[in-house]
C-alpha cells in the first residue's frame, strides 16, 4: 500500500486544514482531488440531463452515468450492472427493501430479525414495516464483547422469519460480524438477507458473490464520493420481484390515463431526475477506491486501531465500549465520568474532530447502559500522530475535569 | 488548552455539574417537565409545586453533559421560589444572554458563564434545554 503522506497527499482538505486531526472517517470520509475535480468538471463541461435528450451531450453523459454501474458491480463483485440501484444512500437503499421487497412479503405472525447494535437506519424501516404488517421485529443479542451472539441467532431462525438485516461493521463498536457465517445459516431457511455495509464498503473486501448476500445497502460518501448518493444491490431475481416505491419519469415502459406499467430494474426504482452529479462522484471514487487491495486497507485499519487502543490505554480512566478482536477501524471510548459531548467539545477546540453522541444507536446505548461515546474512526489517510495527538489531549481534559 | 473554552467550563459550570443543586427525583412533584434532547440523548426531569402562584420545591434529576446540567442546575437556582411571571422574565434573560444581543454588563455571574457557549455553537442548545422547556410551561410573554 501506498505511504499515508503519499495518500494524504491526494485529498486536498489537509492542505487546506493543516492542523486538522480528522478522526471522524465514519460519519464520512473525505474527498480525493479526482473525485471533486470530476464533479466540477461534470457541471463544468458534461452537464446535461440523462436518458432524455437525444444530443451528444446528452448522449455522453447517460453513457457515462450508466458506465458507473458497471464499475460499482466490478467493486462488488456483482454479476451484472443491473444490479446495481442508485439511491440517495444507505438509508435509502435499506427504506427502499423494506417498502419496496419486504411489505409485500410480510405477514401477520412473521419476523424480522435485526442484530442489536444496528444504526436507526437498519432499524426503523424494518420497524415501522413489522408494525404495519402485524409482525415481529426481534432483535438478535450480544455478548459482553459487544459481538453478536452467534449461539442465540442460530436458535431465532425459523421459517416465521422473512429477512434478516444486520451490519457488517457496527459504527459504534467497531465490531466486523461474522456475516458469512450468517448468512449461510439464514439461507438454509431461505430467509433473504440484507447486509448494511455503510461502513465496509471502503475498509475490508467486499464481495457480494463470496458473502452470498440478498441485498446489500451502502453510501457513496463513506467511500470518498459525494454525499446523496449511494447504492441498492440486489441479487436480479429479487430486484425483479420488487415493487418501485417512488413513482415519476424515467421509472415507466409505458403509461396511460389508465395504468402504467414499469421499466426493468434498476431503472424502475430510480424515477425523476436523479442525482447526476453524484453518480458520476461515485465513479470517480470506485475508480479511486479499486486502486487499493482492500485486504491491505482492512490490515492498516487493524493497526491503527491497535495502535489506538495502546495509547488510549495511557489515558486514566478510559473505557473502551466494544471489545471484539474483530474490529475494523472504529474506537469508541468513555473518559470517567466526562460527558462524551464535553470531551468532543474540549478536543474539537484543538483541531481534533471525533464524534459523540450515541452515533444513532439509541438502543444500544440504552444496552450498554451509557447516554453515548466519543468515538475515534480511521480511513486510509489516517496517521498514528493523529492519535498521538488525541492520547496526548484525552490526558490534559482528564486532568482538567479531575 | 484552550483559553476560552476553560472559561466557559472553570467559573461556573464545572460546580454546578459536580454539585448540582437539588438533584433529587420528586416523583410525587405536581408539576413534571421533561427537557429532552432527541439529537444528543441529554434528559433531564424538572419536578416541583405550584404554590399561591410561586415555584416551590423545585428539583431536577437526569442525564447530559456539563453544560445541559450545570444550566439546569442554574436553573432550579433561580427560579426556585420564584412567581411564574418573574420565572418567566428571568428566563427571557437567561436565553437573551446566550445572544450578542442580548448581552449586558448586569448578568448574574452564572449566567454570564454560559455567554461563553457563544463561541462553540455546538453546544449552545446545551445551554438552553432546561431554560426551553421552563419557558414552554411558564408561557412566553
Amino acid at each position: 500500500m501506498r505511504s499515508v503522506t503519499d495518500i494524504r497527499g491526494d485529498f486536498p482538505i489537509f492542505s487546506q486544514h493543516p492542523e486538522l486531526v480528522y478522526l471522524d472517517s465514519a460519519a464520512t470520509s473525505h474527498k480525493p482531488e479526482s473525485v471533486i475535480a470530476g464533479i466540477t468538471n461534470f457541471y463544468r463541461s458534461e452537464n446535461s440531463n440523462i436518458h432524455r435528450g437525444i444530443y451528444d451531450l446528452a448522449a455522453q453523459t447517460s453513457a457515462k452515468y450508466e458506465a458507473v454501474r458497471q464499475k460499482v458491480a466490478s467493486l462488488i463483485g456483482a454479476d451484472s450492472e443491473k444490479e446495481i440501484v442508485y439511491t440517495s444512500g444507505t438509508t435509502d437503499s435499506i427504506n427502499l427493501v423494506a417498502h419496496g421487497f419486504l411489505a409485500q412479503r410480510l405477514n401477520p405472525g412473521d419476523e424480522v430479525l435485526i442484530s442489536a447494535m444496528e444504526h436507526h437506519a437498519n432499524l426503523i424501516p424494518w420497524q415501522m414495516v413489522c408494525k404495519w404488517r402485524g409482525a415481529k421485529l426481534r432483535i438478535i443479542p450480544l455478548n459482553a464483547k459487544g459481538e453478536i451472539d452467534i449461539k442465540t441467532f442460530q436458535g431465532m431462525l425459523s421459517d416465521r422469519v422473512k429477512m434478516l438485516a444486520v451490519v457488517h461493521i457496527s459504527n459504534s463498536l467497531g465490531s466486523i460480524n461474522p456475516v458469512e457465517e450468517m448468512i449461510s445459516e439464514a439461507h438454509k431457511y431461505d430467509i433473504p438477507v440484507l447486509l448494511d455495509g455503510a461502513q465496509s464498503i471502503a475498509h475490508v473486501p467486499v464481495d457480494v458473490k463470496a458473502l452470498d448476500c440478498d441485498f446489500l445497502a451502502f453510501s457513496g460518501h463513506k467511500m470518498f464520493g459525494p454525499t446523496g448518493i449511494g447504492v441498492l444491490y440486489g441479487k436480479a431475481a429479487y430486484l425483479e420481484e420488487m415493487q418501485p416505491v417512488r413513482f415519476g419519469g424515467d421509472m415507466i415502459r409505458l403509461v396511460s390515463y389508465e395504468d402504467t406499467t414499469f421499466a426493468p430494474a434498476p431503472q424502475k426504482f430510480e424515477a425523476g431526475t436523479t442525482n447526476i452529479a453524484g453518480v458520476i462522484g461515485l465513479g470517480y471514487a470506485v475508480d479511486y477506491l479499486a486502486a487499493f487491495d482492500r485486504g491491505e486497507i482492512h490490515k492498516r485499519m487493524k493497526e491503527l486501531r491497535a495502535y489506538a487502543l495502546d495509547k488510549l490505554r495511557e489515558v486514566p480512566e478510559i473505557r473502551i465500549i466494544g471489545q471484539s478482536d474483530h474490529c475494523s477501524g472504529i474506537v469508541s471510548f468513555m473518559l470517567g465520568n466526562v460527558h462524551p459531548h464535553d470531551v468532543a467539545t474540549f478536543l474539537g477546540a484543538e483541531q481534533i474532530a471525533v464524534r459523540a453522541g450515541h452515533h444513532c444507536t439509541q438502543p444500544l446505548m440504552d444496552l450498554l447502559e451509557i447516554p453515548a461515546t466519543t468515538r475515534a474512526s480511521f480511513s486510509i489517510y489516517s496517521q498514528e500522530e493523529e492519535i498521538d495527538r488525541l492520547a496526548a489531549e484525552l490526558k490534559n481534559i482528564h486532568r482538567f475535569f479531575s | 488548552m484552550n483559553p476560552r473554552l476553560k472559561e466557559l467550563y472553570q467559573s461556573v459550570i464545572l460546580k454546578h455539574s459536580k454539585e448540582p443543586v437539588n438533584y433529587e427525583k420528586r416523583e410525587e412533584a405536581g408539576q413534571h417537565l421533561d427537557a429532552y434532547n432527541s439529537l444528543c440523548g441529554d434528559r433531564f426531569h424538572l419536578y416541583f409545586d405550584l404554590k399561591d402562584g410561586k415555584i416551590k420545591d423545585l428539583s431536577f434529576h437526569g442525564y447530559g453533559c456539563a453544560i445541559s446540567k450545570a444550566s439546569t442546575s442554574v436553573l432550579v437556582e433561580f427560579l426556585e421560589g420564584k412567581s411564574l411571571e418573574e420565572a418567566r422574565e428571568m428566563a427571557r434573560e437567561y436565553l437573551a444572554s446566550l445572544t450578542e444581543e442580548g448581552k449586558t454588563d448586569e448578568l448574574p455571574e452564572e449566567f454570564e458563564a454560559f455567554g461563553a457557549a457563544r463561541d462553540f455553537p455546538g453546544r449552545m442548545k446545551c445551554a438552553t434545554l432546561a431554560w426551553e422547556e421552563m419557558v414552554e410551561f411558564v408561557g412566553k410573554d
